[in-house]
């Protein structure tokens, strides 16, 4: 008994220790944004010790956070929403209608699944450019609207629903949008709110896209502004991590709020990426 | 007593002219008429395979008819969607909508059409009424129980008084005691209604007791219709003899010893001792080889006829079954009253009842 309690507590230690090693860097950054940007590079300790404000208050008075805010908010909300609408309705058509190259356009989709996205930014760029759509919020949207794994994960959702269901609308009156969105898609909240989840936090969270399709400071998204904050002010770590930690703010509340959802949208994602 | 849902409910028949189906190259129903009167109660009965669903989902426009004609009333239905032909249908593994509550259920098909909030909230208490459901309606079919969720699918058929109304194996997933239960309220149901029904089982106890007319199908085929007594006591082929009647009929290969104007003497193939004299119409040639069929009721113990060793006896109360075999190791089965010991281990000698035996030729066709 004591040899298992010992074990228990040892395995409770390390546990708490990697927790505090993960928590680290976001104490750090709590930390750092606390302090002037002289006491940083010169003594700081570990320890909390100060709470200057000033950081935030001139990166909030100076810097066109809200705006970028505004950016992330809305492209974020827009991609996720046309993604999971689009998704949803070519998942159905996939598994509940039967066409001619049905087959084929699901191997598409999967095939696609393979493409590295990076690969594709060259291509990318040049067409919006060429759509004269650099600088815009469609910039930022249109390529990330492609998200093959929406569909595959409600294919397969779809497929799992029987097919005499599907029959019974069909003989109560119902049409595609009937089943569809008063049977498919209610059947299946859970998924849709998982990978409503998975599409917003990776459009929140881009970076690579919107950098290098926006060059104008009003059309920036957070991960963008940040380092806009870098050229503005030089090495200015405290601004820098005030504005880190105002970025994720909502997404923190957001995960605190959905917890489970994510959870259970991570697990599905790396299910499917396997 | 249910008169807003009756108004509506326009029973109406069925008719099929040369009815096909195929998927790909295998046909399924091979060429079906059939008429279906109103408010008829019409049960498709067949092995599993045999087309009775397939027809029936033809019927309701789930499936697409590959050849032929399918009319409700005066209309032809052939190429109509499912929601335009005015069926409902009640499906074996119920169907229901496991995010609506029992009441909304119940209420989709009336909403989809837009049907005034009054008169869908009138039809769905009222069909709850019928269907005892009316303590469960904002309860979500998950917490129901199988009988109760069988009813819940019923109910949204009744809300939108169809003209017919389709069941595919709606007790089969129900224990033994609820679907005696659930076919006695169907059979009430059918009369309250007044609609034409149609029922697909390949259960024959529910095809006889629920059927004004039973289709029997094997191979794409109506092999016989007509109502459950009369292909009981006049089966048109050995097939329907064997599927109608439980438990089966007895079939014992035999050969024509001799024919007369009347009928024929059969003598079965590995019985020296026992020849069997048959009425007939139209008795075939001496030599002739054919099949007897003998149902197991219509054996009785007597001092002469068939020497059956009995090996298992069924004791179910009220009647015993002794199933055996004959000295050539041809099965029997025979029925019993009264005897509550089994004759198991025992020999004993039957004979069939005086015009009880059913003659069949070599390729399954009744001789009469």
């Amino acid at each position: 008994m004591t040899a298992k309690r010992a074990r228990n507590a040892a395995f409770s230690g390390i546990i708490l220790i990697a927790a505090a090693i993960w928590i680290f860097p976001l104490y750090w950054a709590l930390t750092t944004s606390l302090r002037s940007e002289n006491r940083i590079v010169s003594d700081a300790g570990v320890l909390m010790d100060e709470l200057n404000f000033s950081a935030y208050t001139s990166v909030l008075s100076t810097s066109k956070l809200p705006i970028w805010y505004l950016n992330s908010v809305a492209t974020s909300v827009i991609i996720t929403a046309i993604v999971l609408i689009t998704g949803m309705m070519c998942a159905y058509a996939l598994s509940q209608l039967r066409f001619p190259g049905r087959k084929v356009l699901y191997l598409v989709v999967v095939g696609s699944f393979m493409v590295p996205v990076p690969a594709l930014y060259v291509a990318q760029f040049v067409l919006m450019s060429d759509l004269r759509l650099v600088n815009s919020w469609w910039g930022i949207i249109l390529p990330q609207l492609i998200v093959p794994v929406v569909v595959i994960v409600y294919k397969q959702f779809f497929d799992a629903i029987p097919k005499e269901m599907r029959e019974a609308v069909l003989l109560d009156g119902g049409g595609e949008f009937t089943l569809l969105f008063k049977l498919y898609l209610p059947l299946n909240w859970g998924i849709t709110a998982a990978l409503a989840i998975i599409t917003f936090i990776s459009a929140w969270n881009n970076f690579f896209w919107p950098f290098l399709v926006v060059t104008s400071e009003d059309m920036m998204t957070i991960p963008v502004g940040i380092t806009q904050v870098n050229d503005a002010f030089g090495v200015a770590y405290a601004r820098m991590m005030a504005l880190a930690l105002l970025a994720a703010g909502p997404v923190i509340v957001g995960y605190l709020i959905f917890q489970k959802r994510v959870t259970e949208a991570v697990m599905i994602s790396a299910g499917v990426k396997g | 007593m249910f008169e807003s849902l009756q108004d509506k409910g326009h029973a109406t028949g069925v008719h099929l002219r040369g009815a096909r189906k195929s998927f790909g190259a295998l046909e399924v129903i091979k060429g079906v008429d059939m008429d279906i009167g109103r408010g008829e109660f019409a049960v498709f009965v067949g092995p599993s395979g045999c087309g009775k669903s397939t027809l029936l989902r033809m019927i309701a426009g789930l499936e697409d008819t590959s050849d032929g004609s399918i009319a409700i009333g005066e209309r032809d239905v052939t190429h109509e969607d499912p929601a335009d032909r005015g069926v409902a249908m009640v499906f074996q593994s119920y169907a229901l909508y496991p995010h609506l509550s029992v009441y909304e259920n119940m209420a989709f098909s009336l909403r989809l059409a837009k049907r005034p909030k009054a008169e869908v909230d009138a039809k769905v208490r009222e069909a709850a009424g019928i269907l005892q459901l009316a303590d469960h309606l904002e309860k979500k079919p998950a917490q129901l129980s199988g009988g109760q969720r069988q009813r819940v699918a019923i109910g949204r058929a009744i809300v939108r008084a169809p003209e017919v109304f389709l069941f595919d194996e709606p007790l089969s997933n129900l224990d033994a005691e609820l679907r005696v239960q659930m076919r006695l309220e169907l059979a009430r149901l059918h009369k309250a209604l007044g609609a034409t029904m149609i029922y697909v089982t390949h259960d024959q106890v529910e095809a006889m007791t629920l059927a004004d007319r039973i289709f029997v199908l094997q191979g794409g085929l109506v092999q016989q219709q007509g109502a459950p007594l009369d292909l009981y006591d006049d089966p048109s082929n050995r097939f329907v003899a064997g599927f109608i009647g439980s438990p089966s009929m007895n079939f014992l290969a035999a050969t024509v010893e001799s024919r007369n104007g009347s009928g024929i003497r059969a003598r079965p193939v590995g019985q020296p001792d026992t020849a069997f004299d048959i009425s007939l119409a139209a008795p075939p040639d001496a030599g002739t080889r054919v099949t007897l069929g003998i149902r197991p009721e219509h054996l009785v113990i007597r001092g002469d006829g068939l020497r059956v060793t009995v090996d298992v006896a069924e004791e179910l109360g009220g009647v015993s079954y002794q199933h055996g075999t004959l000295e050539g190791g041809e099965p029997v089965i025979f029925q019993q009253t009264g005897v509550r010991h089994g004759m198991s281990g025992t020999v004993q000698t039957v004979a069939p009842e005086e015009g009880r035996i059913f003659v069949f030729d070599e390729g399954g066709g009744r001789i009469r």
